[in-house]
């Protein structure tokens, strides 16, 4: 014989014994006591075995060296679980109908739609397929020995059969206790259940201190024995089929047949998972809770291991004499079967998060990484402080591959792209360039970025990084809402993009090629050679400096950020990460839309009233915009400027000398400005008059016009 | 293994016209022609094409997929993917594979590529391990 370890002790098992047959052989309950079904309708047998709590000792084969712990009495054990070094296996099958149960109305139903020329699988727990949840689709979620299985069907039968019910009086908790079925499955199994009492409806009370000694019948009867075996008849095993109403399943069997509901329990415990009374029901139901659900809920009867598998006959039973009337059984949700959360998790997946071409460049640099926007993007180097001097004194390389960027062209280009922004876009010259920001309907700043004209009838545009994901969707949608014929292809993931800034920016493009009188002006843009790579050589600036942004094939950008670094290392060239990019943009009072913006900011509560045209007939949001400019607005962004250490983004803005819970505002940017020896801010103030000085982190900022750094941008056109 | 442990870069074209041109165009011999949608082509293994049919069809390099060779399409199907497969060869199918965006081209001869963005690629490899 092998053994397992049952609370410490090693136990012996036959061949075929589950680890509950296995505890009863042994004169042991496999939880503390209650019914035992055998049949994993009830949690009367779960333990924690191998380390996993709320296992079914029932349904799990004894295997030599299992180690099986009672949970703890009176008390949930504790969530944890086997360590898991790999990820639970899930494998999506497919079939054409789903029989779960495999008894007799369940190989009738399968030999049925086999016989109509339908591919059958056949799902049943004593075969360790185990049906968590079924879903729409319709999908069928299984724990098996081997993982999880996600099966999707066009058709499903349920064929589980019919619980048996299990008695509700004093001494229901006690250890000996059996349906009929179970009982007989222990005695197959070889188990010696001692003095057997079987007995029916006529049951009022089982007597014994751990165990059973004996039952007591309605007439007074009083019969000692060691086991009750009580045959009080069955219920449906539909909690499948309530699952999902709105799947197309066929029940079949005693899982559809009628059955009567057990008289109406008077005392004992009803819900064995909870450990909940007659008594606790009649206290919810005193207090109002007269309907079903309503006891469910109050009183969390069914809401346990079984989901209502033990205890549902017994609360209809409850409900309907009170109340008159047969209630329905509850909702019932997934998961009915307990499950680890490894094996919740299987088959799911964290978001992707996508490497720039650049990223094994960043690595060696040193860079630490962050995921930012859906990508993995260089935060600093190891010294935003020196990368920020780079920017601001020599010249400095940021990844933007991350933009979105996409091309639109066609006859109706010029018309969607008037439609699509707030800003004039017909009057942009072919080389040239505009900054825009993109409105919903309400009025309300969705993102921003630039429109770069290619050709009469082409443009290139491009958004923010975090943007870029629905843009070519908010395009689409728009140019065939109007049905104007536009072609777009976004072009985010395969273009690279690097920017050159810094008042050295133009001497390095120098020294890779591009002659001073090709290099474009401030606000155009051009296709050139740059290192020998092909270039669509961009002229911007975010970072408050002469910037170029390389735009090019990603096979070519680690050859073009190799080229750039070694051609400027006589510069002082050095590559710069977000958090120096978000201190220089700050710097120019550039706002980060998601940062800086709320969902609901307008154009005029960032003071961007000059990217809005009204005079244009019609763009997304004018409508509003328009309405919405004759309203008092006290909701404002300003700048602010402030001696000691910057407050962190997020903090509370306040009058100076306010109270605590006086709150004006929140810090939406903040930076300890190398350059200018104090922190520059940005934040809400929401209503009016807006202060010139408030107070934040118990310090006094100032109010100051953006930007702070070179607001006539002399230096973007150097 | 369910996919070939190497992805190789895919270098051909992409073309964004509207569908009856894109139906009439006269693909170099050779290409491999992967239709995405109605109105975009993914021409594998191509010098430039053209689209007479469209003056402004968007024609333009692309260098922004990774192609790697399926070995098992059907254990693939059953641990990472979700949707149903195309039941007829040859045929796109397009969705999220390990929870990455990517596209099987199920080729006439059996055989069946597997497209990823370069920047998802080392998301997919990794959860296909």
């Amino acid at each position: 014989m092998s053994r397992v370890v049952y609370d410490g002790t090693p136990i012996e098992y036959d061949e075929g014994d589950t680890l509950a047959i296995a505890a009863v052989r042994n004169g042991q309950h496999p939880a503390r006591g209650g019914t035992l079904c055998l049949a994993g309708d009830c949690g009367n047998c779960v333990a924690i075995v191998d380390g996993t709590p709320w296992v079914r000792t029932c349904q799990t084969p004894a295997r030599p060296g299992s180690v099986v712990r009672r949970h703890p009495s009176g008390a949930h054990p504790s969530p944890g679980g086997p360590e898991q070094h790999t990820a639970v296996a899930v494998r999506h099958r497919r079939a054409h109908h789903v029989v779960i149960g495999n008894g007799e109305s369940g190989a009738a139903a399968a030999a049925a739609a086999r016989a109509q020329g339908d591919t059958v699988l056949m799902l049943d727990a004593a075969d360790g397929n185990e049906v968590v949840g079924v879903f729409d689709g319709p999908t069928i979620i299984v724990r098996t020995p081997s993982g999880i299985d996600q099966l999707h069907a066009h058709h499903i039968t349920l064929a589980t059969g019919a619980a048996e019910i299990h008695p509700v009086c004093p001494g229901n908790m006690l250890a000996g206790i059996y349906t009929p079925r179970a009982a007989a499955a222990a005695q197959a199994a070889g188990v010696d259940l001692g003095r057997i009492a079987v007995v029916g409806r006529n049951l009022v009370a089982i007597h014994g201190e751990v165990g059973v000694s004996a039952i007591e019948l309605a007439d007074g009867t009083v019969i000692e024995c060691d086991t009750v075996v009580a045959d009080l008849g069955s219920a449906p095993r539909d909690l499948l089929a309530r699952m999902a109403p709105m799947v197309p399943v066929s029940v079949v069997g005693p899982a559809a047949a009628a059955h009567a509901l057990p008289p109406c329990p008077q005392e004992g415990v009803v819900c064995p998972c909870g450990k909940i009374t007659v008594e606790d029901l009649d206290g919810v139901w005193s207090k109002g809770f007269n309907e079903l659900e309503l006891v469910k809920r109050a009183s969390l009867t069914g809401v346990g291991t079984c989901q209502g598998g033990v205890c549902m006959p017994h609360l209809r039973a409850f409900v309907a004499e009170r109340s008159g009337s047969e209630p329905q059984p509850f909702t019932a949700r997934p998961a009915a079967r307990q499950l680890t959360l490894g094996e919740a998790a299987a088959g799911y997946h964290i978001d992707t998060f996508r490497r720039t071409p650049l990223h094994a460049e960043h690595v060696a640099l040193g860079a630490t990484l962050d995921k930012f926007g859906g990508w993995y993007r260089p935060w600093h180097y190891g010294d935003p402080v020196a990368e920020y001097w780079a920017v601001r004194e020599a010249v400095s390389l940021g990844d933007v591959s991350t933009l979105g960027k996409m091309i639109v062209s066609g006859p109706d280009v010029v018309e969607a792209l008037e439609r699509l922004y707030p800003n004039h876009v017909h009057d942009i010259k072919v080389g040239r360039a505009r900054y825009v920001i993109n409105l919903t309907e309400r009025g309300h700043i969705l993102d921003d970025g630039m429109i770069l004209r290619d050709a009469d009838d082409r443009f290139t545009l491009t958004f923010t990084s975090g943007g870029a994901s629905t843009a070519e969707m908010w395009v689409r949608d728009w140019v065939e809402t109007w049905g104007l014929k536009v072609h777009v292809l976004d072009r985010t993931v395969s273009h690279g993009a690097i920017n050159v800034t810094g008042p050295l920016a133009g001497e390095l493009l120098r020294r890779a090629g591009v002659a001073d009188e090709e290099r474009p002006k401030f606000l155009q843009h051009r296709r050139l050679a740059v290192a020998g790579v092909p270039c669509h050589v961009m002229r911007l600036s975010f970072t408050g400096e002469a910037s170029f942004e390389l735009h090019h094939q990603i096979d070519r950008s680690v050859e073009l950020w190799q080229a750039l670094m070694h051609l400027g290392q006589p510069l002082g060239v050095r590559p710069h990460g977000l958090q120096a990019l978000f201190g220089l943009r700050c710097e120019k009072g550039h706002i980060l839309v998601g940062q800086d913006t709320e969902l609901d900011t307008s154009p005029r509560r960032v003071n961007m009233d000059w990217a809005v045209k009204l005079d244009k007939p019609a763009f997304i949001g004018r409508e509003a915009l328009v309405r919405t400019a004759r309203l008092p607005d006290e909701r404002r962004l300003f700048g602010f400027t402030m001696e000691g250490p910057a407050p962190l983004e997020g903090s509370v803005i306040r009058p100076v000398g306010g109270a605590a819970d006086d709150v004006i505002g929140h810090v939406t940017s903040s930076w300890n400005s190398p350059l200018f020896g104090h922190a520059v801010l940005m934040g809400w103030q929401k209503r009016a008059p807006h202060a010139d000085v408030v107070e934040i982190d118990g310090r006094e900022a100032h109010v100051s016009p953006v930007p702070f750094y070179d607001p006539e941008g002399a230096r973007a056109r150097l | 293994m369910l996919v070939s442990d190497f992805f190789d870069h895919l270098s051909g074209w992409r073309i964004i016209a509207s569908p009856a041109a894109l139906d009439a165009a006269p693909w170099p011999q050779g290409s491999q022609v992967v239709r995405i949608s109605p109105d975009d082509v993914f021409l594998i293994g191509s010098e430039e094409p053209s689209v007479p049919g469209d003056p402004w069809a968007i024609v333009t390099p692309e260098l922004g997929f990774s192609i790697a060779t399926v070995h098992d399409l059907g254990a693939l199907a059953e641990q990472h993917i979700e949707w149903a497969l195309p039941t007829t060869r040859p045929s796109l199918a397009q969705g999220q594979i390990a929870g990455v965006p990517a596209k099987l081209v199920l080729l006439a001869d059996g055989s069946t590529q597997l497209l990823v963005a370069c920047a998802a690629r080392h998301e997919l490899q990794e959860r296909l391990v």
